[in-house]
């Protein structure tokens, strides 16, 4: 159709000139298409990520009580953040998000690393395997909780039966309702949920390694953990940095799991900054101080994330 | 010397089997145990001696779940979000990732980057203007207005996944439809859509998934009933009644189904799409 009209363009008809299809293919020909192409989605990204956040920002320097409209939302400068410095929560979310992170970003990058190290050596039969180990990723965190409460159960866990039939524990133990134990079981369930991440990275990323640096290194008589180190790291080191950063923007930003597990109990023992932030949002409706408490989250991130990416790049040269 | 190198790569091969047979039943163990647990009776779930293999099987739990907990209005609630939200990344999150793979202009590097960016920033800091905005555009508690916030972490994921997919779509077969005189618009919906389509389906699966698991802006910004997904629905079933095992089993089987479905459906193309993304990113 469009080649027809090429060769000897027709007079325009009214139709034509209104004909939407038309107008589009010829909006397409302007020099503006590439930008009217991304529109519909900035302006959408704009008005639910961007518009909400500098909201979020400004709303930190005010009263926002949705349960105390009597307070108004005046501007208070930085009675929030004043009031972090003295709050022993925030410093004890602080630490426990700390340990949280640190300890799932490693366990999850170890499992993950053997797995894809596993994956990769192609053997027969794996290819289902592999299936089956990317499976908790895709799962929801609603259910991934409750099936490791369920596991972990104090009365009809059976892990806890597991355990004590093979002499590991006296007696069923409450997992979640222990503070010794409870940020432990949270990260084992945690890792479970998302090592098959790194699994999936790494082994894209071994894919792109040439197999001729492993002949090499065999005729150097280099052994398997020597290959490890000196080839296979080496060049994974952007796609592991990539990995780890996602994984602690992801792990950082979201209470799912441990709103599920524990909702920051037994005591705060697995109180997380960004939980505390929702709930003193979502229970509390101090929308003010939850506002103060993401902005320290989201500054400590940036923070985290430009140190980070300039260290792996000072290691890469 | 051949028969040492031989020999370890036996030992290897032996132990990958064995870590990748031990992490796949670690990874399924926990679905299979809540499948068991869904179909055992009362007494065998809550007892003072393991039943590992229960020789007695009901429905029961699915049953009453199904008619007793308003199951299917939060099941059908989701599925709406979850449909409302593919469309609008298909509708605006396709053409943007058709632009940045296509066209190379002013800006482009940095666009693309604010659409990594917008990653960062922290569900909660959003969630609370989000619920101040969506009430005062009468959107709070609604399916629309759930599936519009979701539209802010997954529509930049969408468009930076599919652009992977156009980028491995050959370019010459659309400047031939282009020297056949074919508009910009009808080369990116003749040719170039109908050869990513692997990959468009792999990441409106991808988004659906994501959307369909979704739990915290589901809790805060859905008060009732009328809008409220299964995640919420489900979470909110353990303070309800007394630890109703068997039907929470239920209910996270009867949920996960429709993932695993669809994941196992498109899992290789996917998996490279995921993949491809984050390498280039």
């Amino acid at each position: 159709m469009s080649r027809v009209a090429a060769a000897s363009p027709p007079p325009r008809s009214v139709w034509d000139s209104l004909n939407p299809v038309r107008l589009l293919g010829e909006l397409s020909e302007t020099r503006y298409w590439m930008y009217l192409l991304l529109l519909p989605s900035a302006l959408l990204i704009t008005a639910v990520v961007l518009y909400p956040t500098v909201y979020g920002f400004q709303m930190s320097f005010h009263e926002m009580r949705l349960n105390r409209p009597a307070l108004g939302t005046g501007f208070v400068g930085l009675k929030h953040y004043a009031r972090m410095v003295s709050d022993p929560i925030f410093w004890t979310s602080l630490v426990n998000t700390a340990a949280w992170v640190t300890s799932s970003i490693i366990l999850e990058f170890l499992v993950g690393l053997i797995a894809a190290l596993a994956l990769n050596r192609n053997l027969p039969g794996t290819k289902v395997l592999a299936v089956l180990i990317l499976i908790p990723y895709f799962l929801p965190n609603v259910v991934a909780g409750h099936m490791w409460a369920l596991m972990l159960d104090p009365r009809l866990g059976v892990i806890n039966d597991v355990l004590v039939r093979i002499g590991w524990l006296e007696s069923y133990k409450a997992w979640f309702a222990d503070p010794t134990t409870a940020m432990g079981a949270a990260i084992v369930v945690e890792v479970w949920h998302s090592f098959p991440f790194f699994t999936l990275l790494i082994m894209a990323g071994l894919k792109g390694i040439p197999a001729d640096l492993y002949k090499a290194a065999d005729i150097d008589g280099a052994g398997a953990f020597s290959q490890l180190r000196l080839i296979t790291l080496p060049m994974l080191k952007t796609i592991i940095a990539a990995a780890v950063i996602l994984r602690v923007i992801g792990l950082v930003n979201s209470p799912d799991l441990l709103l599920i597990l524990t909702s920051g109990g037994p005591g705060r023992s697995t109180q997380v900054l960004s939980l505390y932030a929702f709930q003193t949002a979502y229970k509390d409706f101090n929308f003010g101080y939850a506002g103060a408490l993401s902005v320290v989250m989201f500054v400590l991130l940036m923070g985290f994330a430009y140190i980070y990416i300039r260290l792996s790049k000072v290691n890469q040269d | 010397m051949a028969q040492t190198r031989s020999s370890s790569k036996l030992v290897w091969d032996i132990a990958a089997y064995a870590v990748l047979i031990v992490l796949g039943f670690l990874c399924v163990f926990p679905l299979v145990w809540t499948f068991l647990t869904s179909i055992k009776v009362e007494e065998d779930i809550v007892t003072r001696e393991m039943v590992y293999f229960p020789t007695r099987f009901t429905f029961d739990w699915y049953v009453r779940l199904w008619n007793q907990s308003g199951y299917p209005v939060l099941v059908m609630n989701s599925l709406i979000t979850t449909s409302v939200t593919v469309l609008i990344c298909l509708a605006t999150g396709s053409i943007a990732a058709y632009s940045f793979s296509r066209f190379n202009f002013a800006g482009r590097t940095q666009l693309m980057l604010g659409y990594l960016v917008v990653r960062m920033f922290p569900a909660v800091l959003m969630i609370i203007p989000l619920f101040i905005v969506m009430r005062n555009f009468g959107l709070l508690d609604s399916s629309w207005g759930l599936a519009v916030a979701y539209t802010s972490f997954l529509l930049p994921l969408f468009v930076w996944m599919l652009k992977g997919f156009f980028d491995a779509a050959p370019k010459e077969l659309e400047s031939a439809a282009r020297i056949d005189g074919s508009t910009r618009i009808g080369a990116m919906f003749r040719i170039v859509v109908p050869i990513a389509r692997n990959g468009l389906v792999a990441t409106c699966v991808f988004v659906a998934i994501a959307a369909w698991n979704e739990y915290l802006f589901a809790l805060m910004l859905t008060t009732s009933q009328g809008s409220r997904t299964w995640p919420v629905g489900l979470q909110l079933m353990v303070g309800e009644f007394q630890l109703p095992w068997g039907m929470l089993a239920a209910g996270g089987i009867i949920s996960i189904i429709p993932v695993i479905v669809l994941f196992a459906l498109v899992q290789r193309v996917m998996v490279a799409g995921i993949t491809a993304g984050a390498v280039k990113g």
